[in-house]
Parts: C-alpha cells; sequence; structure tokens
C-alpha cells in the first residue's frame, strides 16, 4: 500500500496548499472508504452524506494538521471521518439503534479480489493477531465500538455488565493491544 | 506545551485511547476534544491512536457516494471565498455597520472590567503591537457566540500570515484562525470554546501562509490583549 500511502500524501500537501484540483483527487480517492466509515458507525444514510460533506470540508481546512511522522495518510482520513460520525452519534439522543440489515454493508461495492483482499489484510495482520490475545468477548467490544460505533453505556448493556466494568475493561484491552503492538 | 522532560501519564494515553475507540459518553468526549484543542502532547497521544487502531477499519469495504455530494461538498469548498479555517468569513460585507464597529472598537472609551461572567455580554480585546503598526480589534458577543475582528495597520510579510490565538490560563494557545490581511471578518466560535473565552486573552502570532502547520503557534507573538467586558 506504500504507493497509495505516497499518492495520498502528496494531495494532502497539495490541499495544504490550496490546491482544487488535488482536493478532488483526494475526494475521488477516499470517499468511498469514508463514506462507508460513516455509514457503518451512523447506519443512516442520509446522515452519513451529511456527515461526509463535513468530513471534507474539515480535510481542506485542516489538511495542515496531518502529521506524517505518526499516521499514514490514510489513518489520518479514516480518522477525520471517524471523529465527525462518532460525533455525531454522541450528540443522539439516546434511541435504538438499527440491529437489522447492516446498511453498510448490503451497499458495499464489490469487494476486491483475493489477491488484493490478501495484501489488505497482510496490513491488519499485526492488529488481528493482538487482538487475538484479548479474551474474546474483549475484543468483539473493541471491535463493536471502533467499527460500529456503540458506546459504553450500549455495550454494557449488550453484555450484561456495569458501565464501568465495561469501561474498565476496554482501557485494559486498549492497554494490552499498545503493549502487544509496540512489542 | 508538552516538553520532552513531560511525558503523558498512563491515564492520558488510556483516555486518548478511549477517545479514540469512540465508546466514551457526549460529554466525556467533549471534554477529551477540549483537551486536544488545548494540549499538543494530549493530541499527539490521540494521533498514535489512530494510527494504532487504524487497521481495525480494513474490514469496512469502501461504498461510494451518490454524486450530488461531490457537487455539494465542491460547492460548499470552494464557493465561499478565502477560507483558511472553519471561519465564515464576512470580509467586506456588512459596510458601514462593520466600518462603525471599528472605529467603536479603537477609538471607543475603554470601560473598567467587570466581574468575570462568560455566558453572557460583549467582550473586547484591543490588539496593538509594541511599534504600534499591526492594530486588531475583537469583539466577542457571549449571548450569539460569534467573534468579529478588524484587521488594520501593517500587513504580514510577503508569504506569512497572521494568526489569532485564544489563552486561558496556563493552558496552551488555541488558534482561531487566520486573520485576513486587511477588513473585517466575523466567525462563530466552536460551542466547546465558547466558556473559554471569558477572561482569556487574544493574541497574534506571525505565521507562514495558511497558518501555523501544526496547529501550535510557531511564530513570535506580534500583539496580544485580553478580553474585556464591556
Amino acid at each position: 500500500m506504500a504507493g497509495q500511502d505516497s499518492e495520498l500524501s502528496e494531495l494532502i500537501a497539495r490541499v495544504v496548499l490550496r490546491d482544487r484540483q488535488a482536493f478532488l483527487d483526494l475526494y475521488s480517492a477516499s470517499a468511498p472508504k469514508l463514506f462507508a466509515i460513516t455509514l457503518r458507525l451512523l447506519k443512516d444514510r442520509a446522515e452519513a452524506e451529511d456527515v461526509l460533506q463535513e468530513v471534507f470540508v474539515k480535510i481542506w481546512n485542516n489538511a495542515d494538521r496531518y502529521l506524517p511522522d505518526v499516521a499514514s495518510p490514510a489513518a489520518w482520513l479514516n480518522a477525520v471521518a471517524r471523529n465527525a460520525a462518532i460525533d455525531r452519534l454522541r450528540a443522539r439522543r439516546p434511541a435504538a439503534r438499527s440491529e437489522g440489515l447492516d446498511a453498510a454493508e448490503r451497499l458495499a461495492d464489490p469487494g476486491p479480489g483475493p489477491e488484493a483482499e490478501a495484501i489488505l489484510r497482510s496490513e491488519g495482520r499485526r492488529i488481528e493477531t493482538c487482538m487475538e490475545e484479548l479474551p474474546s468477548d474483549r475484543a468483539e467490544a473493541v471491535r463493536r465500538a471502533y467499527v460500529e460505533g456503540e458506546s459504553y453505556l450500549e455495550l454494557a448493556e449488550r453484555y450484561a455488565v456495569p458501565l464501568n466494568t465495561m469501561r474498565s475493561w476496554l482501557r485494559r484491552s486498549l492497554i494490552q493491544l499498545r503493549a502487544c503492538l509496540s512489542a | 506545551m508538552t516538553g520532552p522532560g513531560d511525558p503523558p501519564t498512563d491515564e492520558d494515553v488510556a483516555l486518548a485511547g478511549e477517545y479514540v475507540l469512540g465508546a466514551l459518553a457526549l460529554e466525556d468526549r467533549q471534554a477529551a476534544a477540549l483537551r486536544i484543542a488545548r494540549d499538543p502532547g494530549f493530541a499527539l497521544e490521540v494521533a498514535r491512536w489512530e494510527a494504532r487502531l487504524d487497521p481495525l477499519a480494513e474490514e469496512v469495504r469502501p461504498v461510494t457516494p451518490p454524486a450530488r455530494l461531490r457537487r455539494r461538498i465542491e460547492a460548499r469548498v470552494f464557493g465561499a471565498p478565502r477560507q483558511a479555517r472553519p471561519w465564515s468569513w464576512l470580509v467586506g460585507a456588512g459596510g458601514l455597520a462593520a466600518a462603525s464597529l471599528a472605529a467603536t472598537l479603537w477609538l471607543g472609551q475603554p470601560q473598567p472590567p467587570a466581574p468575570g461572567q462568560g455566558g453572557e455580554g460583549l467582550w473586547i480585546s484591543d490588539m496593538v503591537s509594541p511599534d504600534g503598526t499591526v492594530r486588531l480589534a475583537a469583539l466577542y458577543d457571549a449571548d450569539s457566540g460569534e467573534m468579529r475582528v478588524s484587521v488594520g495597520g501593517a500587513a504580514p510579510a510577503t508569504g506569512r500570515d497572521f494568526e489569532l490565538w485564544l489563552i486561558q490560563g496556563e493552558a496552551a494557545p488555541i488558534s482561531l484562525g487566520v486573520m485576513p490581511h486587511q477588513g473585517q471578518a466575523a466567525m462563530p466560535i466552536p460551542e466547546d470554546l465558547r466558556p473559554l473565552v471569558a477572561e482569556a486573552t487574544l493574541a497574534i502570532t506571525d505565521e507562514p501562509e495558511g497558518g501555523s502547520p501544526g496547529g501550535v503557534a510557531t511564530g513570535p507573538v506580534v500583539a496580544a490583549a485580553p478580553l474585556r467586558r464591556i
């Protein structure tokens, strides 16, 4: 994925310089992934579209905040999208979340071929290995929080444990992941 | 500002991870977001967690957004005049009203400061560089959450911009955006920053064009003045 990373880095650098074409190219390269992330978290197409607009306004305005030494450009773009979607999610009144068909999965573009999938997976292999070292219910809770946007409250209900217990589970899981990833 | 001898605590690292995980309740999330804006060391921890956990998003398969979205985004981003930060510049707008605001700010009689009440009233900060060449007046309406600035005097050097900062106590300055070289501008202050405005000091620094690259002031302070109630 190094080629894609350097391409994204260059586009972000040009966006900092107010290059409109670079912004449009960056949109083409990243919007499907960022839309999928917001859709998966919000589980509401209209809201996800709304948040995606905010996300690209933020990318245009804040491209200078990207720290190339800390994160890959894709990770930074994904984080901008996740943050905006989670802000929206948490600001919602506590409401029943749709438990039915997963809109993001239903609408997903045709997946990559097996070869591309294998390359994709190798990027995440390290964290997958570390996730496997966690008790399985905790790894599942981490994933539900990160990918599906479930809050401590929702997770506590799902796993029928007190809120504080859920929070300390996840805090400990995070610290364990961090240690595993830096090992 | 976090220095080299000032490593993040375990608690900071865990909280930064929780913020990135996204499971915090609204209030805790907002408090953490405020911390990101004020504390570069904490912001760095958050960025590290973003990088660390990002592979978890690999399972999310891309979904092509509708074409209309791209057009809307283009209109939002390029439709507005110069927009270096999430400010909605009203440069030149308001004409006479803005001009008389500037005159009031520069010529009006200073009032004695009232006891701090962040939530209401009008606040002003009159920033003048020590040599008197750069003047920037800011008027903050706590009721509407809007700040208006009026810039006069010498413009920054070519390739440089003046950036406005909010300084509250010992906390790291928070960027309020890049200033126009001349004239008036208005911007909404984000809701989470509003409680910090009262009793704060505003400062302008000389930064590279487009503002400080890392969200941390890098240039010399050109002028600074506390906000006072009028």
